[in-house]
């Protein structure tokens, strides 16, 4: 149960993550947004902010980073690689504008806030359960909801999809808007669960998020991935972790062998993957 | 002779010094009436403390000693540094403070080699220059004011020793390749090895420097150790995230936490009982004695040699430890604000 409380944060970013490599990009700010609205939401309840309020304009604050992403990536048509690059600098930046490089400790917080970071709801966590809650719609959307289709149909063949008459660029402006809003979330829980921001909160988040994506079977050229895969993605490599240091392999060697097991993985899938289109084309 | 006892040489050393100057002054006093006190310097003496990632609230306790001891002279002194974790931007900053031909220059050093050339070029010029906190032994400064970081694990050690009866399994939690988080850790070690043969280090985890992370590691740990009673953060982000990784694990009490650094939240958490101590840096006192020795130096009261500055010769200690403090429940008030 502890692990999935770690890996909640992750699970709740890769959501928005696969739904913007489907979309044929990518979202490198997600870890820096991540850290800005938990050190807002913190120091504008410092402030004397009520705390509700305090995480709502944080999240307006996630949406902004979102919006200036999407509006750069969808109406002006900028690279997404180096538009989300730059906005992980400035959101982590802003951080430490706010925060003066120091932590924020939010001592004394009402208990309803601590609730969603540290309680429980018949036994579990009540952020593994936001975190359930997320995926799932997340994955049932992915599925069954006409936008979604649009972002897979952007994500295959752009201009195909402008062709029959998709503003790709309104669908590039909602999914960014997406990724920075479940980002912020995750900021916010992660501020509920420790009661202390750090600026530094987040950091490395989007490659491990990124790469969870596409074990999860998401494509990094875009109209592929299912929600579904991604989770599965978060829970494998938190596995792996997990298990590296339950076998008291030693911290020196853990990045090195979790890096190499991560390799063979996708191969192993890759390969397994190509057999299967070979049959059904010889079937066919 | 080990650090605790150099740092408290040079403590009475300095007590001594000044005990003769006044000596000194009264009779000078007595000898001619009006002649100036050694010690009162000028507003018009300016003396810099130069950081990197200017802004964050660790050097804040440096300045405030540096500024103490200032006032105390009478001079006037200027907090600057690179707002930025740059290199380039740190030399840039100091050659412009050596071009303003300041009094005297109290500088942290981000790079060891980048650093020494500047530092050439101040004390080229006449001005004292002492490092703190991180050196460039290869520039040629006074002194060099820091924590002792073996020595700060092994108080950790003793600490948590303590805390949980000197006997059972302990994990730390540090930040490896990082050199002072590194030698943290080994002071502790070492002190347990030596002195506390029923305490066993389990484990050594990566707290990444991210909350989250350092909480998801020792949960993994947790299950692989069951038993474990004491853990021990070589940083102050890992201690936050040590205390959210007990409490999730529902042994908040059982398992005691030694954290590093004084920032609110680990007070707060200190406050609380989250955490059972903290492992405080003398970052007032690396400002405080900064400031005196380069007064010192500027203002030629310390002669061990004649002549030493022609002759090569250092007159002031080359090594400060500036010691740590353990910070309980007890005394956590005292450390707000510092």
């Amino acid at each position: 149960m502890t692990t999935a409380i770690g890996l909640a944060a992750d699970g709740i970013i890769a959501v928005g993550m696969t739904v913007a490599l489907v979309s044929g990009g990518f979202d490198l700010s997600v870890g820096s947004v991540m850290g800005l609205s938990g050190v807002t939401a913190g120091a504008l309840y410092l402030a004397g902010v009520n705390i509700w309020a305090a995480c709502a304009i944080a999240l307006m604050i996630g949406l902004v980073c979102g919006l200036i992403n999407g509006y750069f990536i969808g109406k002006v048509g900028l690279n997404p690689l180096i538009t989300t690059l730059g906005m992980m600098g400035i959101a982590r930046g802003a951080a430490y504008v706010v925060t003066q490089g120091s932590p924020i400790s939010l001592f004394g917080v009402p208990k309803s806030f601590e609730f969603i970071g540290s309680g429980r709801m018949a036994g579990i966590p009540v952020i593994v359960i936001f975190f359930i809650i997320i995926a799932a719609i997340g994955d049932f959307l992915m599925r069954r909801s006409e936008p979604m289709r649009k972002v897979f149909y952007t994500g295959s063949n752009e201009k195909a999809a402008l062709l029959s008459g998709i503003n790709t660029g309104n669908v590039k402006m909602g999914v960014y808007l997406l990724t920075a809003l479940l980002a912020a979330c995750a900021g916010i829980l992660s501020l509920a669960r420790f009661t202390v921001a750090t600026p530094t909160a987040g950091i490395g988040a989007e490659l491990r998020v990124i790469s969870a994506a596409v074990i999860g079977g998401a494509s990094l050229s875009g109209g592929e991935g299912t929600i579904l895969g991604a989770v599965l993605g978060v829970i494998l490599l938190n596995i792996i972790n997990n298990g590296l240091i339950l076998m008291n392999v030693s911290v020196y060697w853990q990045d090195l062998i979790g890096g190499a097991i991560l390799l063979v993985a996708v191969t192993v899938d890759l390969l397994t993957h190509r057999k299967k289109i070979r049959k059904a084309k010889a079937v066919s | 002779m080990n650090r605790r006892q150099l740092a408290a040489g040079i403590l009475s050393a300095c007590a001594c010094l000044s005990l003769s100057f006044t000596g000194c002054n009264r009779e000078a006093r007595q000898a001619a009436p009006g002649t100036q006190n050694p010690f009162v310097g000028s507003p018009n003496e300016e003396y810099y403390m130069v950081t990197f990632v200017s802004g964050i609230e660790y050097w804040k306790g440096c300045f405030k000693g540096f500024q103490a001891a200032g006032k105390l002279f009478g001079v006037t002194t200027i907090y600057t540094g690179a707002p930025q974790y740059d290199v380039n931007q740190q030399v840039t900053v100091l050659e412009q403070v050596i071009a303003k031909n300041p009094a005297g220059i109290a500088v942290t050093c981000m790079n060891p080699d980048a650093l020494a050339a500047p530092i050439k070029k101040a004390t080229a010029a006449g001005i004292p220059v002492v490092t703190f906190d991180a050196d460039a032994p290869r520039g040629p400064r006074y002194s060099f004011l820091a924590t002792g970081n073996e020595y700060a694990g092994s108080v950790a050690a003793k600490t948590l020793a303590d805390l949980i009866g000197g006997r059972g399994e302990v994990i730390v939690i540090t930040l490896p390749a990082q050199l002072n988080h590194e030698q943290r850790a080994a002071g502790f070690k070492k002190a347990l090895q030596a002195d506390y043969p029923d305490i066993k280090l389990v484990a050594v985890g990566n707290g990444k420097a991210d909350q989250t992370e350092a909480a998801k590691v020792l949960a993994g740990y947790l299950q692989a150790h069951p038993d474990v009673k004491g853990v021990f953060c070589t940083d102050a982000t890992s201690g936050v995230g040590a205390a959210t990784a007990v409490r999730e694990a529902n042994r908040a009490g059982t398992i005691k936490i030694v954290s590093f650094d004084t920032d609110k939240g680990t007070l707060d958490a200190i406050k609380d009982g989250v955490i059972s101590a903290s492992i405080a840096q003398g970052t007032y006192t690396m400002g405080y004695w900064s400031m005196n020795f380069l007064f010192q130096v500027k203002h030629e009261l310390v002669n061990p040699v004649e002549g030493w500055k022609s002759k090569g010769i250092n007159p002031l200690p080359p090594y400060v430890d500036t010691g740590v403090n353990v910070v309980t429940k007890e005394n956590v008030d005292s450390f707000y604000g510092i």
